[in-house]
């Protein structure tokens, strides 16, 4: 009855494209990666529009200067900046065109450690794996949080090809050749938001970062989640609730207008030019999570997503599987699948990574 | 057979009467046998020159047995009807009339030849029915009788006299409310209030009232008017047109009164609009007439005149409701089946109501039968409702009672996918009781509870209810002058909580009290002025949000908005002047008092500086009880009639209006988690203004009217809000929000059929609003300080509604509704941030959602129109969007799985089927 259904607005072109800031300074020792790019119109195909050639300053209210330099196109950083905690920072951008931006000055928020990563089964909306995030702060002084994490998981190809074209033959693969099992990898997109603003603790107790499904590749056979925690100021958290509020959470019945998300970060010269990103100044700290498919519910069945079927000229002798594109034209005897069945590379890799524990 | 033997007992005394004939009076024989009156009085008319007039019917179980011989006419009809309930009277030219109950007078009637003549001679037996003295006010029920109203006098003093008195049903003895009483011969004309009351003030002497009301049979009472006195009229239900829509009550009001965007309408129009799944709602009516227009499908907000959902105040029976919706919004909270009727103010806004900028709707309910216990039950797709009514004390008191429960879960099911996993129940409950103590006292009681509670995805439950009770007391001090004291308690609350994180388990209340207290006094100072006049008083309460924890695990820190006390009290008079047969003004002032009232804790702002946390000079405790700061102001309220000829006028109309109480919301529509606050030292309360000018005409018998409305409205300190305002539990809610002014332009036209096999009206409205932020001190300006249009700036809006009885018990409705989309902001930027698209927006409201149509369809079938039978019932069968055409609630982009796409939320996106079915007893 009542339905939600794709929307293609009027073509709306901006008049302008603004300028793009997200990263954090990075207080400790860890490298701090500022990222500078523009807006495009709604209906570009593209999405990523970076700003080359920027000269990025980091900057303490005792004057200190913190050069950043380009890694890649529109990706600024510097190594470990060990800041001293009790003065605040800012960032200067200087762009090609001449243009100056400055953020506002902001404090050193002490990040604490993560105390535990931790997953509950859940059945609402539908069955899956909540993973969620407890820490606490002994020091009261930040009680805003965010984080960000990065998934990897170990999956494997619908089918297990042991058979492999050299051109003109069918030969077994060497296991060097197998493409069965492989490593796939993804970075948050949602924003993650916590606050302990209401409570009598600065406990953060269980709050959820993501939900995978039951039916996800993700665990198939084992999961790892490493998760970046960032105090926040209550400005930083604002604007992180509002971007959230205005990108994320809209589509119910009684949805907030959007309205316009103000950042910390102003054009020298006119402050009227609508700058988008928030900078902050903070430790960050992170750990990594393993969960093994053997702690899950045995009933739980990974949906392959693509459909895959075995094709045979008929005479179809066990074991011989062939990913297909294939110029080789399936000999008599041979059963053979489309690659992206077979092929687990296509879709992840093999390297194992260095901080995988099976 | 029986024929021949009466033929033949004529012929038989043919003869005997011929003989008596010789003498000068003449001497009648006659020999009746159970003789019915048309053998009775054919026989008595061959026997004398005597002619016999009756009413057939009144006499259809009269049988006259009598034998008499040689006898005057007159001693006939003596004999005939001594000791029974029959009259006659003879006239001097043997005009011989026969009634039942009451005598003929066979003299003219005093007055109707004004000619002072000094002798009275009684040559007829004349029951004298003035002569009531101290009994009851005479009912009157018979259309072709003199009633007369004061004392007798032989002479018909020059000069006015008021009448006064109640129009009711005759059969249950409910009071008929709007009743028109027209008076022809000298143009004046009154409507009843709320109570069937009415007073006019007319010439001494003979006029015929003509009487109209919602949904009674058109009726006309003869008076001679000798002096001062009072009426009670009794009007028949107009059983035989169920389904005739009747938009007003006053054939004639369209053109005549003098108010402008005034509609009233009765519960049985309300009833015969298909509505989604058949759950007549009285709120989603009022969303057909020009110039109101809807925030949402799935919301009972509404927006009237280019005002937001919250400038409305709408009462149930004097009783605010501040949430008068079931279901997130889909449904109203008034049962149907004890709604009398809703009237809705758009432009004259009548002096006794004040505190709202945009409109009034009053929802009425009915009284309850005084004479019998009867009732009725229905079953929908959604709610089961009964009701019972009955006397307490026959013809004194009685009371009326409703309820409605749902079993609405399965509706979730059909919502988008956020509503998955939801459950929601919800009752209302009325009981109203009234009470006459006397000719002059009346007292009336009302109850009002009505409570939701839905849970979202199972986790967080959410709950509301409004509560009201109210006493009202009606003395007449005399004909001339009425007063209406009531006093009441309204309450609106709602409750979140959740569990689902047992550290962070909390519960989350908010509350609004108030008592009232309203005097209300109308005085009929003659028949050009009717001055009302009265004092007005709330007492708010507002609980404006505690935040507690729940659960013993919950770590949630107890955090609490101070309560907000304030009152407001309102002085008004006001005029009707009849200025002329043709000219009539109404001109009123309503003189506003604004007290915020501690304990309370209130910021000082540095001056001229935006109100920011960093600008906060210090505060300022308040004790409980000290008058924090005051807000006075008049409102203005004027209009004026003038009559073009008998079915043409036009008028004008002038209004001002304050508003002390603010929703804080930044959603479209009302959702169940807003939160009101009052005016305070650093939130000046809302005023706006609006001029209107109409011309309305009637045409065929006041068959069909027509008319143009204008009108032009200021809005001033409308409330917006800074970007990511937070408006829960926020302690300093005057840094997150900003001033607006607005303004609202447009024309409205309507055509109504209001009798026929056809009937329904189809209104088109061109308005716009305009909202404009450019307050260097607010800390930041919206679209650079430029107006910009309001959320709810429908530029055209289209409604028909019609309904074609095919026969008293077949009818069928058809609903149809366009409007342009409203504004939305829509994305003019995209990049990508924290791992997704993301997008920029462009300015506020630059763009617009498709268009909206809808049409709906339904069909109504009555039981039979048997009177004696134990239950009528009746169905209605329809389709709610019949084209299923998906109208955009709204769109928006929101980002999933790192890419940002644009969707369209439909509520309603496909033919919604229903049926209804309902049983009186």
């Amino acid at each position: 009855m009542g339905c939600k259904k794709p929307y293609n607005p009027p073509p709306v072109a901006g008049d302008g494209s603004y300028l793009v800031v997200e990263g954090v300074i990075n207080s400790g020792a860890d490298s701090t990666i500022i990222k500078l790019s523009r807006t495009v119109n709604i209906s570009s195909k593209i999405t990523t529009n970076p700003v080359s050639g920027a000269t990025l300053t980091v900057e303490s209210d005792q004057n200190a200067i913190y050069p950043l330099t380009e890694i890649t196109a529109g990706k600024y950083g510097a190594p470990g900046l060990n800041l001293d905690a009790s003065h605040q920072y800012r960032l200067r951008i200087k762009t090609l065109d001449d243009k100056q931006y400055l953020s506002d000055f902001v404090p050193v928020n002490i990040t604490p450690p993560i105390d535990s990563v931790g997953y509950n089964i859940v059945s609402v909306p539908d069955t899956g794996l909540q993973i969620y995030v407890n820490t606490h702060n002994s020091n009261s002084s930040t009680r805003y949080y965010r984080w960000e994490y990065s998934e990897t998981w170990r999956f494997h190809a619908a089918y297990f090809s042991l058979f492999i074209s050299n051109g003109s033959s069918i030969v077994e693969r060497q296991p060097n050749q197998w493409r069965f099992f492989c490593f796939a990898s993804d970075s948050s997109s949602d924003i993650v938001l916590a606050s302990s603003a209401k409570l009598q603790n600065n406990i953060i107790y269980q709050n959820p970062l993501t939900v995978i499904s039951s039916t996800s590749e993700k665990v198939e056979l084992q999961y790892s989640m490493l998760l970046r925690e960032y105090a926040l100021t209550p400005d930083a958290y604002t604007f992180w609730t509002n971007l959230k509020k205005n990108t994320e959470q809209l589509g119910s019945i009684f949805d907030a207008e959007p309205s316009q998300i103000k950042g910390n970060i102003h054009n020298v010269n006119n402050p009227n030019e609508p700058v988008i990103g928030y900078i902050s100044a903070c430790t960050v700290q992170s750990k990594r999570i393993f969960i093994s498919r053997n702690n899950l519910p045995d009933l739980w069945k990974p949906a392959y997503p693509y459909t895959c079927q075995i094709d045979s000229d008929g005479s179809q002798g066990p074991g011989f599987l062939i990913p297909q594109p294939n110029d080789f034209v399936p000999m008599s005897g041979s059963t053979y699948t489309s690659s992206i069945c077979a092929d687990c590379t296509l879709r992840g890799t093999q390297t194992v990574p260095p901080y995988w524990i099976y | 057979m029986r024929k021949t033997y009466l033929i033949s007992l004529c012929f038989l005394f043919f003869l005997q009467t011929a003989l008596a004939q010789q003498k000068n009076i003449k001497l009648i024989s006659c020999n009746f046998q159970q003789a019915t009156i048309a053998q009775f009085a054919a026989d008595l008319e061959s026997k004398s020159s005597a002619h016999f007039y009756y009413d057939p019917t009144q006499f259809d179980s009269l049988r006259v047995t009598l034998q008499i011989t040689e006898q005057p006419l007159e001693s006939i009809l003596y004999a005939a009807f001594k000791n029974t309930n029959y009259h006659y009277a003879i006239t001097s030219s043997q005009q011989v009339f026969i009634t039942k109950g009451r005598q003929i007078k066979t003299d003219l009637a005093p007055g109707f030849i004004t000619i002072a003549t000094a002798s009275n001679t009684q040559t007829s037996a004349v029951a004298d029915y003035t002569d009531d003295k101290d009994k009851n006010v005479p009912d009157a029920t018979t259309e072709n009788k003199l009633y007369e109203i004061g004392t007798r006098t032989n002479t018909i003093k020059p000069g006015n006299a008021t009448l006064s008195g109640y129009v009711r049903d005759i059969k249950s003895g409910e009071a008929v409310v709007g009743a028109s009483i027209y008076v022809a011969n000298t143009k004046t004309g009154v409507a009843t209030d709320q109570f069937g009351y009415f007073t006019i003030t007319l010439p001494r002497g003979r006029h015929t009232l003509n009487v109209r009301g919602l949904g009674m049979r058109d009726t006309r009472r003869q008076t001679v008017l000798y002096n001062d006195g009072k009426l009670i009229i009794e009007m028949q239900e107009q059983v035989n047109s169920l389904k005739e829509v009747k938009i007003s009550a006053d054939k004639v009001a369209n053109v005549r009164s003098v108010e402008l965007g005034v509609t009233r309408l009765d519960i049985k129009n309300i009833k015969q609009i298909p509505t989604a799944f058949g759950e007549t709602d009285v709120l989603k009516v009022i969303l057909t007439l020009p110039g109101v227009t809807s925030v949402g499908e799935a919301t009972t907000g509404f927006n009237v005149r280019g005002g937001s959902a919250d400038e409305n105040l709408i009462l149930l029976n004097g009783a605010t409701i501040y949430n008068p919706a079931h279901f997130f919004g889909f449904f109203a909270a008034f049962n149907p089946d004890i709604v009398k009727d809703i009237e809705l103010y758009k432009s004259s806004i009548p002096e006794k109501f004040g505190g709202r900028l945009s409109s009034v709707l009053e929802v009425t309910n009915r009284e309850g039968n005084k004479k019998i216990f009867t009732g009725s039950a229905g079953i929908g797709l959604l709610t089961s409702r009964i009701n019972v009514e009955g006397p307490i004390i026959k013809d004194k008191t009685s009371f009326i009672f409703g309820a409605r429960t749902t079993y609405s879960n399965w509706l979730l099911n059909l919502l988008p996918d956020a509503y998955k996993h939801s459950s929601a129940s919800f009752y209302d409950v009325n009981l109203d009781i009234s009470h006459q103590i006397n000719d002059k006292n009346n007292i009336y009681l009302s109850s009002y509870i009505s409570n939701d509670k839905f849970k979202l995805n199972s986790d967080t439950t959410y709950s509301y209810s409004n509560k009201s009770v109210s006493l009202k007391w009606k003395h007449n001090y005399s004909t001339k002058l009425f007063s209406l004291i009531s006093g009441g308690f309204d309450r609106y609350q709602y409750d979140i909580n959740s569990t689902a994180n047992p550290v962070n388990g909390y519960d989350l209340a908010f509350n609004i009290n108030q008592s009232n207290f309203k005097a209300d006094f109308t005085y009929y100072l003659n028949n050009k002025h009717t001055i009302d006049f009265g004092l007005n008083s709330i007492l708010y309460n507002i609980n404006p949000g505690t935040f507690e924890p729940l659960g013993a695990q919950s770590l949630v820190l107890p955090q609490v908005v101070a309560p907000e006390q304030a009152l407001e009290s309102a002085l008004y008079l006001g005029d009707k002047y009849d200025v002329s047969t043709n000219f009539s003004i109404s001109a009123g002032v309503r003189f506003n008092i604004y007290n915020y009232l501690g304990p309370q804790t209130v910021d000082n702002y540095a001056p001229n500086l935006p109100r920011e946390p960093g600008n906060v000079l210090d505060s300022t405790a308040f004790s409980k009880g000290h008058i924090i700061n005051t807000y006075a102001a008049p409102d203005i309220r004027l209009s004026a009639r003038y009559l073009l000829n008998d079915n043409l006028s036009v008028k004008a109309g002038y209004n001002t209006l304050h508003q002390y109480i603010h929703l804080l919301s930044n959603s479209t529509s009302i959702s169940p988690t807003d939160v009101y606050k009052l005016s305070d030292p650093n939130i000046k309360p809302e005023s706006g203004d609006q001029v209107s000018l109409g011309l309305f005409q009637n045409a065929k018998q006041n068959t069909i009217e027509m008319s143009v409305e204008v009108y032009y409205k200021r809005l001033r300190n409308y409330l917006d809000y800074k970007s990511g305002a937070v408006l829960l539990l926020n302690q300093h809610i005057e840094q997150d929000v900003i001033n607006t002014k607005g303004k609202a332009y447009g024309a409205e036209f309507l055509l109504k059929k209001t009798a026929g096999k056809l009937n329904g009206w189809i209104s088109y409205t061109y308005s716009r609003t305009f909202l404009k932020q450019d307050d260097p001190n607010a800390g930041e300006l919206i679209n650079e300080g430029n107006w910009y249009p309001a959320n709810y700036d429908k530029p055209h809006s289209f409604n028909f509604t019609g309904n074609y009885r095919f026969t008293h018990r077949y009818s069928v409705s058809l609903d149809v509704a366009y409007s342009t989309g409203r504004p939305i902001t829509l994305p003019i930027a995209k990049y990508e941030y924290a791992g997704s698209e993301r997008v920029f927006y462009s300015d506020r409201n630059a763009y617009r959602i498709p268009d909206y149509f809808r049409s709906d369809f339904s069909i109504n079938i009555e039981g039979n129109h048997r009177v004696h039978q134990k239950t009528h019932n009746s169905w209605t069968v329809g389709v709610y969007n019949l084209t299923g055409r998906q109208n955009a609630y709204s769109t928006f982009f929101t980002e999933q799985s790192g890419v940002i796409s644009g969707y369209k939320l439909s509520i309603f996106a496909s033919p919604i089927p229903f049926i209804n079915y309902n049983i009186r007893f």
